[in-house]
C-alpha cells in the first residue's frame, strides 16, 4: 500500500522538484549575488538586492500593484456571483453555459488582449461606431489608460472566478434555500443571509485565484496601458531585459512572491481552513 | 534593447546544437525578417551545409543564450554596441579575414566602423535609425525632436518604451550625445522626460505602425525599418531625421568561440556578403543592407528610400549607440522607473 502510494506519487513530485522547486532556488541563489555588467550574474555575495526592495520607489510599484489587482478582483467578484449563481440553477443548461464561460480559453490570451486593443483604439470599433452613430464626436479615449487596464484583467481572469464559486453553489443544500423562504425571507434576503455566506468558501477560492494572477500581470497592463504606468510585472520583466539587472529581478520576484504567501498564510491562520 | 517585443512571445527556443549524420550542419540565430525567402535554401543547395535557422527579438534574449558559453548556435547578429561587450566577455571567434573575401563589398561606412575598425570580430548586416514618423496630412511637420515636446499633437504623440530611445531622444533635444553616462546628463534627460510624458498617448515600440497607419497617431518615435513598413501600408506617413540628431545602429553577423564550425561559418557569412545575395535579401525584408555593392545592385525605388537610406548630409547628425557602463545603466534604469512611475 505504501509502496504504490509512492510509486503514484513519484512522477508528480518529480515534476514539481525538476520544474518548480529547482528554478526557484536558483533563483534564490540569484538574489543574493552580484548582477553582471552584461546580464547574468557573478560573485561576490550581497544582500544589496533585498535591501533595494525597501526603496520607497519600488513599494510604490509594489502598492499600485496590490490596488490594481484589488480592484480588478472586487469587480471579477461583482460580475462573477450573479453569473455563478445564473448558472448554477439553469438545470439542464448548465454544461452548455460552463462551456461558454471557459471558451474564451481556446483562443491564447495574448491575441485576446490584442482584440482588446482593436476594441478600444481610436478608429476601433467602439469609438467607430459611437462616432458613426452621432454619439460623440471625438473619439473618446478608451486604450492606453487604468480604465483598459482593469477591463483587460477582468475579462482575463473573471472565468477564474467563476468556475469554483459555481462548484461551491451547486453543492449547496436546495433545502437551505427553501427553508429561507418558507421562514419568510423575500429573494434578496435569501441571497444576501443565505446563499452568499454559504459561497463564502467559492468565492475565496475564486477571488485569490484571480486577485494572484493580477497582482503579477504584465502583458495586459503593457499592452493595455501603453507603458505610461509600471507595475511589479512589467518591473521584473525590465530587469531580466533592459535593465540587465537579474539579481534584482529575482529578488523582487521572489519577494513578491513571499508576500503572497504570508498573505495567503495569514488569511489560512484567521480563516481556519485550507483555501482551494 | 528590445526591439520588436511583440514578437518576443513567438520567439523559437534554441536546442543544443548537434551534426546529424554525415551532413555537416551550421547554426544561426537571427533577427526577424533579415533573410529572404531562399537565401538560406540556395546556400543549403550550393555547398551541402545543412542550416539551422531561428530567429530572437532582442539582443537581450539572444545574449542570454549564448552566455553560457555552449548554446549551440555558430553565428549570431548582435547590435553594433553588443560586439564589445559580447568580445569582453569571450564569446566572440576572431574572423579570418582572408576567408571573408567578399568583405571589401560593404559599404565605405562599415569598412572601418568604431566599434570594430579592424573588422576582426564582426561583419556588419543591416542597419538603421530612430527618428519621427508622422502623419504628412497634419500641417506643421514635426522636422526635430522638440516638436515632440510641444502640446500641437496633444495625445497623439507616442515614443518608444525602450530607455535607451526616449532618455537618448532628450539628450538630444538637450544638444547632448546619446550615448552620455554622466549623471547630471542622464538626469537632465530624465526632466525632459518627465516633461513630455503628459503629452504622449502611450509608450510604445512595433505595435504603434497599425495604429499610425490607422490614423490613431499623428507622430512617433521609431525605427527606420518599422517605419519603412508603416509607409508601405500608408504612403501619407513620412519618416523624419530629426534636426537636433539621431540614435544610428548596425546588426552585425559574429562567430561565436564555442563554434566547432568555424569554417563553415566564415562560409556563411561571405555568401551572405555576395552583393546578389545580400540584394535579394532586402528586396524583400525592406531592411538596410550594409553591402555597399548590393545596394547599388538595387532597383532606384528600393536603394532610394529615404527612409533606409539618409543622405550623407542627413548621416552626419547621427549617432552610433554605444555600450552602457554598468553603472550608468543601473542609473538610467532607475530613472526609467521613476518616470513610469510618475
Amino acid at each position: 500500500m505504501k509502496r504504490l502510494r509512492l510509486i503514484f506519487l513519484t512522477p508528480a513530485a518529480a515534476l514539481l522538484a525538476g520544474l518548480f522547486v529547482a528554478p526557484l532556488a536558483i533563483l534564490a541563489v540569484y538574489t543574493v549575488l552580484t548582477r553582471g555588467a552584461y546580464g547574468g550574474v557573478s560573485a561576490p555575495f550581497t544582500v544589496e538586492n533585498w535591501m533595494r526592495l525597501a526603496d520607497p520607489l519600488y513599494l510604490a510599484i509594489v502598492w499600485r500593484s496590490f490596488v490594481v489587482a484589488g480592484v480588478s478582483t472586487a469587480i471579477c467578484v461583482v460580475l462573477g456571483f450573479p453569473l455563478a449563481l445564473f448558472i448554477a440553477r439553469s438545470g439542464a443548461r448548465k454544461n452548455l453555459y460552463l462551456a461558454l464561460v471557459m471558451l474564451p480559453f481556446w483562443t491564447s490570451f495574448l491575441v485576446r488582449t490584442y482584440a482588446w486593443m482593436f476594441l478600444l483604439r481610436d478608429t476601433g470599433l467602439i469609438n467607430t461606431m459611437l462616432l458613426a452613430m452621432g454619439v460623440i464626436s471625438e473619439p473618446l479615449p478608451l486604450l492606453y489608460n487604468w480604465g483598459a487596464v482593469i477591463v483587460g484583467l477582468v475579462y482575463g481572469y473573471l472565468p477564474f472566478l467563476v468556475l469554483p464559486l459555481f462548484a461551491t453553489l451547486e453543492r449547496m443544500d436546495p433545502a437551505l434555500v427553501e427553508a429561507s423562504a418558507d421562514l419568510g425571507a423575500g429573494p434578496w434576503q435569501t441571497v444576501w443571509r443565505v446563499i452568499l455566506p454559504l459561497s463564502a468558501p467559492g468565492l475565496r477560492a475564486g477571488a485569490i485565484l484571480v486577485f494572484i494572477p493580477c497582482l503579477g500581470a504584465y502583458l495586459t497592463p503593457d499592452l493595455l496601458g501603453g507603458g505610461k504606468t509600471i507595475l511589479i510585472g512589467t518591473l521584473i520583466q525590465n530587469q531580466f531585459t533592459s535593465a540587465r539587472d537579474w539579481p534584482f529581478g529575482s529578488a523582487v520576484a521572489l519577494g513578491l512572491m513571499g508576500l503572497v504567501m504570508v498573505l495567503l498564510w495569514l488569511h489560512a491562520r484567521r480563516g481556519g481552513e485550507p483555501l482551494v | 534593447m528590445t526591439r520588436r517585443r511583440t514578437l518576443f512571445f513567438l520567439g523559437l527556443s534554441g536546442l543544443a546544437g548537434c551534426t546529424r549524420g554525415n551532413t555537416p550542419r551550421l547554426n544561426v540565430f537571427n533577427w526577424s525578417n533579415y533573410v529572404g525567402d531562399d537565401t538560406l535554401a540556395r546556400f543549403e543547395a550550393r555547398t551541402g551545409i545543412k542550416v539551422r535557422y531561428a530567429i530572437y527579438e532582442s539582443n537581450e534574449e539572444m545574449l542570454a543564450r549564448v552566455m553560457t558559453g555552449n548554446s549551440g548556435w555558430d553565428v549570431v547578429f548582435p547590435s553594433n554596441y553588443f560586439i564589445e561587450p559580447m568580445r569582453e566577455m569571450g564569446l566572440l571567434a576572431r574572423l579570418d579575414r582572408a576567408r571573408l573575401t567578399n568583405l571589401a563589398n560593404l559599404d565605405a561606412l562599415f569598412q572601418r566602423p568604431a566599434w570594430d575598425p579592424a573588422l576582426a570580430w564582426c561583419v556588419p548586416y543591416m542597419w538603421g535609425s530612430s527618428g519621427i514618423l508622422y502623419d504628412t496630412r497634419l500641417a506643421d511637420a514635426p522636422r526635430a525632436w522638440a516638436d515632440l515636446w510641444t502640446p500641437r499633437f496633444q495625445g497623439r504623440v507616442t515614443m518608444l518604451d525602450d530607455p535607451a530611445e526616449v532618455f537618448g531622444a532628450a539628450l538630444k533635444k538637450l544638444g547632448l550625445s546619446l550615448n552620455s553616462t554622466g549623471e547630471a546628463e542622464l538626469r537632465r534627460a530624465q526632466g525632459e522626460a518627465m516633461k513630455q510624458k503628459p503629452l504622449l498617448r502611450a509608450y510604445l515600440n512595433a505595435e504603434v505602425r497599425d495604429q499610425i497607419v490607422a490614423g490613431d497617431i499623428a507622430a512617433c518615435q521609431l525605427w527606420a525599418t518599422t517605419a519603412q513598413q508603416a509607409i508601405d501600408a500608408a504612403p501619407h506617413l513620412q519618416y523624419a531625421y530629426p534636426r537636433e540628431g539621431f540614435a544610428l545602429y548596425a546588426d552585425c553577423a559574429v562567430v561565436l568561440r564555442e563554434s566547432r564550425r568555424a569554417g563553415l561559418a566564415h562560409e556563411f557569412l561571405n555568401y551572405l556578403l555576395e552583393p546578389e545575395v545580400a540584394a535579394g535579401i532586402v528586396r524583400v525584408s525592406r531592411t538596410a543592407t550594409a553591402n555597399g555593392v548590393a545596394r547599388r545592385m538595387l532597383p532606384a525605388e528600393v536603394s532610394g528610400l529615404r527612409a533606409l537610406y539618409p543622405d550623407a548630409e542627413t548621416l552626419e547628425r547621427g549617432e552610433w549607440f554605444q555600450a552602457l557602463p554598468a553603472a550608468a545603466q543601473l542609473l538610467r534604469d532607475r530613472l526609467w522607473t521613476e518616470l513610469k512611475s510618475a
